[in-house]
């Protein structure tokens, strides 16, 4: 694809403006990105979020997954234009004691090995994870594995994933009962 | 819960189940890769580099105009192929090292061949790095002036199937090396014969029965999803490169002898690496070496990444193998002969060490009790994506034929295929039956339900109208004990202990996710147990930089797991001298009159009088204590232990589709490091397993040669939906040499996962499908259906 004209740029000045965790970041057309620019890279090229991962870049493997108004979304086939004027949180934003975050660090029971080996898709499929807890706090096996499916961990750590996925959901609930 | 393994010694830290170290970091996304890294922010005035691809199979350039991508505003640099720097680059291959050792251009293996050109003018197939790269300030201009190069082609005929590829007439891929194709005998490979024990043509017309059979191993790839890449930076006549390979040592020796420079002025360094599985398992890489030129070319520090459609650039060696086993009635084995053709695409990389050397390590174990042995085997060049290592090298393409040959043995003697391994295989340090095989079978065995679910082929009852189950299995022997490490030479560990009785461990190894990390932490709190110190009182680093001056322990070989451990226990004694003639002076003793344990150094003769570690150091010139250790791995040989995988699967005979229900693995480990470790490996693996058996396979356009599925959506890899219920079973029956006496299992988990599926549908359909992947056309091909 062609870079955007310089010219072009300076004569259709355009903003956009997206919350990242929390905080308004304003970019401008030419400087920050050109209307290819996806979501994935002026997250990680732009503002330093690299926790999450652009793998496949097609929309294939799911490790560049964020939350957009708190649905997950392939950062890698959002365009920055796209997300002008949304909600985005990536894993940097998440709180320190996430129970996502804490299951999949924690998991190794026996008969499933860890939750992560490389690591390179764990925070892709941690907030896949996020974004199905948010939306159904105490989910079935079934549903843990039609949610997480868009994701590859080529180092084959499904089956601790998905017990981590469960894990995290009994402290959501738990945590929500002390409440 | 499921049922943990029994260790059979009980140690303070390894063996257990726990979270691996680096959990945190890396769930909440804060380990850092080389993509992360090596961006703009760290290095301001970065580049991008590109390379150009052939898009044909087989083609020369005649002619490259570079003036209109020179021309292009934010262009800084082009290379191609007349450039001097690049024209003068030595020819070279993918024997630098088999990831081991490490060795200079002169030792590389395969070096009576050498078929890479560094960025030149001919290209061996659709994707070969030919002609030009380029560095611009985005990848969008780089890409952009490719589009501009002016390339003038000679389009050449082209051959993708290796036995046509051995037809007198057909296109030669490297005429200047062999005129039929055929790889050239090799003092690591041997000829063409590679092996040849008693007296094979004697041994069938000796046996009651000959059996033969034929399975074919296609392409697939590693697919780690952090893909290759590397930013290099030129500070005065120096570099260093960053990168995400697997080893330090070797990148660094590598771009040293390639572009002439003293060791010294190569600095690399790796850090988390986002999944291995063999990915250019070699010290060849060409993207390191135009990087540097573009790099020293524009005077900027350049980045070169691949993306993923590129990241197809090397696959396992697809095989051809063909089998004759002659038997006696009581399942005696007595002569086995084994043909094969591997597919070695446009590059020989490591495609002998797969067909010849693997076979060999296993024949002379596994096979040691059988008497006439022949393994004979072609590598052939053709015009394919270069096939390089990949977990379970050379292994998982010959168990496929092994496990197959039990199976068929078993089925017209009448006989348990689990009784005909039991009865033939161990290895040549002890006699039959093996303790370890006979036990990997057994549990396997009671596991997945052999004697209840084990019937006729295709007898047993029905499911839903048209479905079929099955049982299957495969074994083989592991080839990761430590007496088989030799050839990696020195492994060097150094530890320093701090005033407050803290540990800086320094055991060089690229973190690439199986768990080494982990164990080497273990391994050293293990070791240190006299410090009274715990897990989180060592410190261990992710990045592995040429400048610590330490030789990395390749992440190859599933090895790293014990390797570092069994030096450290040595280099603990060390420790514990020093530190009781640190000691002696305060006590007023000799160090041989003083104890230290728990964390306390006392006199042998009253133990009350001591004082902590901490304390002792602290009183002192606060000087930290180090030691360091370089050993070569022990060479004694203590035979192998065993694994194997059982499946049971369900065949739909409407749709041809077929469903993995249950997988058990079991790996007779020796001493289990790090026991959540391991499990992850004996499930984790199954995905390269169950993809190469069932779905994932390399598609070429046979009208063009050009490859057609360099993407997930048309390649397709397991997901959580695709995997089945896995059960990893972790034993210690065999026990190798030193400390621990552990053995790799990593490589393993995936050798027999597609022999086990293969035999388990023909158990379900009773009919046989010799080649993977087993798509629904297959079985309904081999149900008589289509």
């Amino acid at each position: 694809m062609p870079s955007e004209d310089p010219r072009a740029a300076q004569s259709r000045v355009i903003r956009i403006r997206i919350r990242v965790n929390g905080v308004w970041r304003d970019f401008k057309l030419g400087r920050d990105f050109s209307a290819p620019t996806t979501l994935a890279h002026l997250l990680r090229e732009k503002l330093g979020f690299t926790g999450l991962k652009v793998s496949c870049d097609e929309g294939a493997c799911g490790a560049c997954t964020v939350l957009r108004d708190g649905k997950a979304v392939l950062s890698c086939m959002v365009l920055a234009v796209e997300a002008d004027g949304h909600d985005i949180l990536t894993i940097e934003g998440l709180p320190d004691d996430d129970p996502v975050v804490e299951a999949f660090a924690r998991q190794c029971e026996p008969g499933y090995g860890t939750a992560l080996q490389c690591g390179y898709c764990t925070p892709g499929f941690v907030m896949t994870a996020r974004a199905l807890l948010d939306e159904n706090p105490s989910p079935t096996m079934a549903q843990i594995k039609e949610a997480l499916s868009g994701n590859i961990c080529r180092c084959g750590c499904y089956s601790a994933i998905a017990q981590a996925v469960l894990h995290a959901s009994e402290t959501i609930t738990a945590r929500g009962r002390a409440r | 819960m499921r049922q943990p393994f029994a260790p059979r010694t009980e140690r303070a830290f390894l063996g257990k189940y726990r979270p691996k170290i680096d959990g945190r970091d890396k769930a909440r996304g804060a380990a850092l890769y080389a993509d992360d890294i090596a961006r703009e922010r760290s290095f301001p005035g970065m580049l991008y580099a590109k390379v150009l691809r052939s898009p044909y199979a087989h083609a020369r350039i005649l002619s490259l105009d570079a003036s209109e991508a020179e021309k292009l505003p934010g262009v800084k640099a082009v290379l191609t192929y007349k450039d001097p720097m690049v024209a003068s680059l030595k020819r070279t291959n993918a024997g630098w090292t088999d990831g081991v050792d490490t060795v200079s251009f002169r030792k590389m293996m395969w070096g009576t061949f050498r078929d890479r050109c560094v960025l030149g003018d001919y290209a061996c197939w659709a994707g070969d790095e030919v002609g030009a790269a380029v560095a611009a300030e985005s990848e969008l201009v780089a890409e952009e002036a490719l589009s501009l190069l002016r390339v003038k082609w000679e389009v050449l005929p082209f051959v993708l199937d290796p036995i046509e590829a051995m037809e007198p007439g057909a296109p030669l891929v490297h005429p200047d090396i062999t005129a039929n194709n055929v790889f050239p005998a090799d003092p690591f490979g041997g000829g063409d014969v590679f092996v040849d024990k008693g007296d094979v043509e004697a041994g069938f017309l000796a046996s009651d029965l000959v059996v033969e059979g034929r399975s074919v191993y296609h392409n697939a790839t590693q697919n780690s999803l952090d893909n290759w890449c590397c930013l290099v930076e030129w500070v005065g006549d120096g570099l260093t490169v960053w990168s995400n390979s697997y080893a330090t040592d070797q990148t660094r020796m590598h771009i040293s002898q390639m572009l002439g420079l003293p060791i010294h002025r190569v600095r690399a360094v790796s850090s988390f690496v986002g999944g291995q599985f063999g990915r250019g398992d070699t010290g060849d890489q060409p993207f390191f070496l135009f990087t540097a030129l573009l790099a020293k070319k524009s005077g900027r520090p350049v980045k070169f990444r691949h993306s993923r459609r590129e990241s197809f650039h090397d696959s396992r060696q697809p095989a051809i193998y063909e089998a004759k086993v002659g038997v006696m009635k009581d399942g005696t084995i007595r002569a086995m002969h084994y043909k094969s053709v591997g597919n070695a695409g446009a590059y020989a990389d490591h495609t002998m060490f797969a067909l010849k050397y693997a076979p060999k390590e296993i024949t002379e174990v596994a096979l040691a009790h059988v008497s006439d042995v022949r393994f004979e085997s072609f590598g052939v060049y053709t015009n394919k994506l270069p096939a390089c290592m990949m977990r379970g090298v050379g292994n998982s393409q010959f168990n496929l034929i092994f496990g197959l040959m039990i199976d068929l043995v078993a089925e017209r003697l009448g006989m348990d295929p689990l009784e005909l391994c039991v009865r033939n295989f161990g290895h040549e340090w002890e006699s039959l039956p093996d303790r370890s095989l006979e036990r990997v079978l057994e549990e396997g065995a009671r596991r997945i339900g052999w004697k209840e679910k084990r019937h006729l082929p295709g007898r047993g009852p029905a499911f839903e109208g048209s479905k079929r189950r099955g049982v299957g299995f495969s074994c083989h022997p592991a080839w990761h004990a430590e007496w088989q490490e030799v050839r990696r030479g020195k492994v060097q560990v150094g530890m320093t202990l701090n005033p407050d009785c803290t540990v800086m461990l320094k055991a060089p190894s690229v973190e690439t996710g199986n768990g080494s990390n982990t164990c080497n932490v273990l391994g050293c709190a293990e070791a240190l147990g006299f410090l009274g110190i715990g897990v989180d009182d060592i410190h261990w680093s992710a990045t592995v930089d040429s400048d610590q001056g330490m030789k990395d322990c390749v992440q190859t070989d599933s090895a790293v797991s014990y390797l570092q451990s069994e030096v450290m226990a040595a280099a603990a004694v060390e420790l514990k001298d020093r530190l009781r003639e640190t000691a002696a002076p305060v006590f007023g003793l000799e160090p041989g009159e003083l104890e230290i344990e728990g964390g306390r150094v006392f006199p042998s003769a009253s133990p009350e009088a001591g004082m902590t570690v901490k304390e002792l150091l602290s009183s002192g010139d606060l000087a930290p204590i180090t030691v360091f250790m370089s050993r070569s791995p022990l060479a004694e040989k203590t035979g192998v232990p065993y694994f194997a995988n059982f499946a049971e699967v369900e065949v739909d005979t409407g749709t041809g589709r077929v469903e993995t229900l249950r997988l058990v693995v079991v790996n007779d480990c020796g001493t289990v490091m790090y026991a959540s470790g391991a499990e992850a490996q004996q499930v984790g693996g199954q995905c390269i397993g169950l993809g190469e058996a069932l779905t994932e396979e390399i598609i070429y356009d046979r009208a063009t040669g050009i490859p057609l599925n360099f993407n997930w959506i048309d390649y397709h890899i397991p997901t959580m939906a695709d995997m089945p219920d896995i059960e990893p079973v972790l034993l210690e029956v065999w026990k190798g040499g030193g400390e621990y006496g552990a053995c790799g299992i990593g490589e393993g988990t995936v050798t027999c996962t597609p022999r086990a599926i293969l035999n388990a549908i023909y158990n379900a359909v009773g009919a046989r499908i010799d080649e993977i992947p087993v798509t629904p056309d297959k079985v309904l091909r081999a149900l008589g259906k289509v």
